[in-house]
């Protein structure tokens, strides 16, 4: 038995949530999609996964750390405004809870604690969404994400179709549920069977390969199209670096971090003018290394979901399948 | 397109086999059916990659500034669009004509990939917006044209006679300033700034870009609506004057910012203040920005 | 220069610059003469108003200027020549783009004063001030801070 609910009636759900929660939601606008904060105007984009990743909702592209006052010599340190609201995405799919676990190993794992991550993360309630069809690029059944049970949310949302059934996970889970209880039915399910993936890639043993990779001829070759933009990594979401800036004027000045990515020269450019990845080749490596081998050696994860969202939006289609494809079959 | 794909993957054959060039740039099938992205061809036995098809929008002009500190030649296929690129890349220093075989082939337009992936394989896939509007689709510079030479004139005069098209900034221009203030800033509200416009436009070809230097504090990382627009608006006007109307910046941008309707604007005035000019069409070294005239308009002085 | 002010005692900031060689002597002149102009502009002296960036521009409304003028010699006076010849073809476009997203186009102006112009200098900046007191405090292409 599960709590079911006709889809054209969710905002009903959504709106009754709305009262004690800041609610999220996936809605396009103006070709791209993201999670938006939900109000009755809304257009929810519930076929397809956002663009846009959860990332920024948890580390956000430009976030203010705090703020500061210089004059002669003295210098003042204010703390900003801690926000309090409490908030809950629906509609996170299992690819992107995927990202958040391994964000968490980021921010949250071997002795650092990210008090801007885990604040937004400790105030955020998941509702998840079960995926019905795999979009074109999406490959995360390769990647070991099951596209209909995601890891980590409060509760699990089924698409059925016509209709939504929800079922609790933790007990923050259960106490959200009973709070929508009276708008749902109870009902016997079956859960849709997912399609076939289009895009598959086979990881098995490609990050110990990487391991004997660092000077192979291999990336010479790949990342000859790659114009070095900053899309893949930024619609991706579980890349994470970040640059920390500060804005200055007069004597007051404010703190910021900011996204950044290993595809652009200046992150690893040094003050004395040295710079330890000086082509494209050194970059794109990096970014797959990275993905495929430095991050499962640290955390035992790989850091690609399968979500596809770089698929779609890399300028020249540098993909990360085929990618892993030529790893495999590199000599 | 079938048979210029037979014939530029012999032409390559026959080039890589003499050792006239050390790679040839062209295009080949990518994940998607809609994708036909840059193939880097540096083995005879490879050039069956190569296809000419409706999806080869990539610019490869830009690429070949990889290849200017290199030893050898390289061979590229050029569009017509492509050959301004080239032209331009020339003008401004960049590139050594001689270092470059290249190929030119006649456009036919290519296919809007975004309303390909909406329509899906059957469907009547239109040209991408660049390409109706396009003048120029033969190559202006090459070494070698395949195709027939003759068709390809004759349908590039039809379409060189036409008059500019600026029907959707003429349309911009007529709102209010308020309307036209909204409408840019939520357009650069979602900028990532993933730089994608820039790194493949080949009028974006200085060393070391100013979105590059932080340090110099032109701009900071930080994203927000002022620095999107102080981007926007910096590359635009450096891009005066030397944009080609490839269009690749609006396809590469991952957010659907309208990044041409600032750019034809620019190109649409230069043409009304000091006269008809397409950029990449001569090479005379003469700019509209890097030039002037002694009875240029004075309209607000 | 701080951003936050209150509308009630708002006065504009304009930023002028001025070419070394004509304007700015110009505004020398009409000091000197005592004519009377608006305090509302800053004078940044620059060697020719063909060193004037757009980039400058925009900094300028960044952070936050009401209106700017770029102020050099007259066609064929420019010290360096030609210098004003690529200013006046460059910002004749940056106006117009200016304007084409959403900027009053009061608010960016270019002018050419020379050095025996005090009055001219005066009359500019003295019109500008009160077509930027009319239009109301800049918010556009602002930053936050």
């Amino acid at each position: 038995m599960m709590k079911i609910i006709a889809k054209e009636r969710l905002p009903e759900v959504l709106q009754l949530l709305a009262k004690d929660y800041n609610v999220l939601v996936p809605a396009k606008f103006e070709g791209v999609s993201r999670f938006t904060p939900y109000s009755a105007d809304v257009e929810l984009a519930l076929e397809e996964n956002v663009l846009m990743p959860p990332k920024d909702i948890f580390f956000p592209q430009t976030e203010k750390m705090y703020k500061f006052k210089a004059k002669d010599k003295s210098l003042e340190i204010e703390e900003l405004p801690v926000e309090k609201e409490e908030q809950l995405i629906f509609g996170i799919r299992s690819c992107d809870l995927k990202s958040l676990e391994c964000l968490d190993q980021v921010f949250l794992t071997k002795g650092y604690v990210d008090h801007f991550y885990k604040d937004k993360r400790d105030r955020t309630a998941l509702i998840a969404l079960s995926c019905l069809q795999p979009q074109e690029a999406c490959f995360c059944g390769s990647m070991g994400v099951d596209p209909q049970n995601g890891v980590g949310a409060d509760i699990q949302a089924y698409d059925l179709k016509d209709k939504i059934g929800f079922k609790a996970i933790s007990a923050k889970g259960q106490e959200i549920l009973e709070k929508i209880s009276g708008l749902l039915a109870e009902e016997e399910v079956t859960i849709p069977t997912f399609g076939e993936f289009n895009l598959k890639a086979d990881i098995e043993g490609v990050p110990e390969k990487l391991q004997g990779m660092f000077d192979h001829p291999l990336w010479a070759d790949i990342c000859r199209k790659c114009l070095n933009c900053g899309a893949c990594t930024y619609v991706c979401p579980t890349c994470h670096c970040f640059d920390i800036d500060s804005e200055v004027r007069g004597e007051d000045g404010v703190k910021i971090r900011c996204w950044d990515t290993c595809m652009f020269g200046e992150y690893t450019q040094m003050a004395g003018g040295h710079n330890p990845r000086p082509t494209k080749k050194e970059r794109v490596r990096n970014r797959f290394m990275h993905k495929l081998r430095y991050f499962p050696e640290r955390y035992k994860m790989l850091l690609c979901t399968g979500c596809g969202r770089c698929v779609v939006k890399c300028p020249v289609n540098l993909d990360i399948t085929a990618i892993i494809k030529k790893i495999k079959e590199a000599e | 397109m079938k048979e210029i794909t037979l014939q530029m993957q012999e032409l390559a054959r026959e080039l890589l086999q003499k050792g006239e060039v050390n790679v040839v740039l062209g295009w080949e099938k990518g994940t998607f059916w809609y994708l036909s992205p840059p193939a880097f061809v540096d083995k005879p036995e490879d050039v069956e990659r190569l296809v000419y098809d409706d999806y080869c929008h990539h610019n490869l002009s830009k690429y070949l500034m990889d290849y200017r500190y290199q030893e050898g030649k390289v061979a590229v296929f050029l569009k017509g669009c492509d050959s301004r690129a080239f032209n331009i890349l020339l003008e401004d220093n960049q590139l050594e004509r001689e270092k470059y075989v290249l190929i030119g082939i006649p456009c036919p337009g290519m296919k809007d990939q975004e309303k390909a992936k909406e329509f899906g394989v059957n469907g009547d896939i239109p040209l991408a917006k660049k390409c109706q509007e396009c003048k120029y689709p033969n190559p202006l510079v090459y070494d070698y044209f395949l195709g027939d030479k003759k068709a390809a004139d004759e349908a590039a005069a039809t379409k060189e006679a036409k008059a500019k098209e600026y029907s959707d900034v003429e349309q911009m221009e007529k709102m209010t300033s308020d309307e036209k203030y909204d409408f840019w800033s939520s357009q650069y509200e979602r900028c990532i700034r993933c730089y994608a416009c820039r790194n493949v436009c080949p009028a974006c070809n200085c060393r070391e870009c100013i979105f590059d230097q932080s340090r110099t504090g032109w701009i900071g990382k930080a994203n927000n609506a002022s620095e999107n627009q102080f981007f926007a608006l910096t590359r635009a006007m450096h891009v005066a004057g030397r944009c080609i109307e490839c269009g690749e910046c609006e396809r590469a941008c991952p957010m659907h910012i309208p990044i041409m309707l600032l750019n034809k604007k620019l190109i649409k005035d230069i043409n009304e203040l000091f006269g008809e000019y397409d950029a990449g069409v001569k090479v005379d070294g003469v700019l509209p920005l890097g030039h002037f005239d002694k009875n240029d308009p004075e309209e607000f002085m | 220069m701080s951003v936050k002010e209150t509308s009630s005692n708002w006065e504009p900031k304009i930023l002028v610059f001025a070419c070394n060689w004509c304007t700015y002597a110009g505004a020398d002149l009409a000091g000197l003469s005592r004519l009377q102009y608006p305090p509302n502009i800053r004078i940044l002296r620059v060697p020719c108003s063909g060193r004037v960036n757009p980039q400058f521009v925009l900094r300028a409304f960044q952070r936050g200027v009401d209106g700017v003028l770029v102020a050099g010699c007259h066609p064929g006076d420019c010290h360096y020549v030609t210098g004003n010849y690529f200013t006046r073809r460059r910002f004749l476009l940056m106006q117009r783009l200016l304007e084409y997203v959403g900027l009053d186009p009061e608010r960016f102006q270019a002018r050419w004063i020379s050095g025996s112009e005090g009055p001219k200098f005066q009359e500019v900046v003295t019109k500008l001030t009160e077509d930027i007191k009319a239009l109301g405090p800049n918010r556009k292409l602002r930053d936050a801070q």
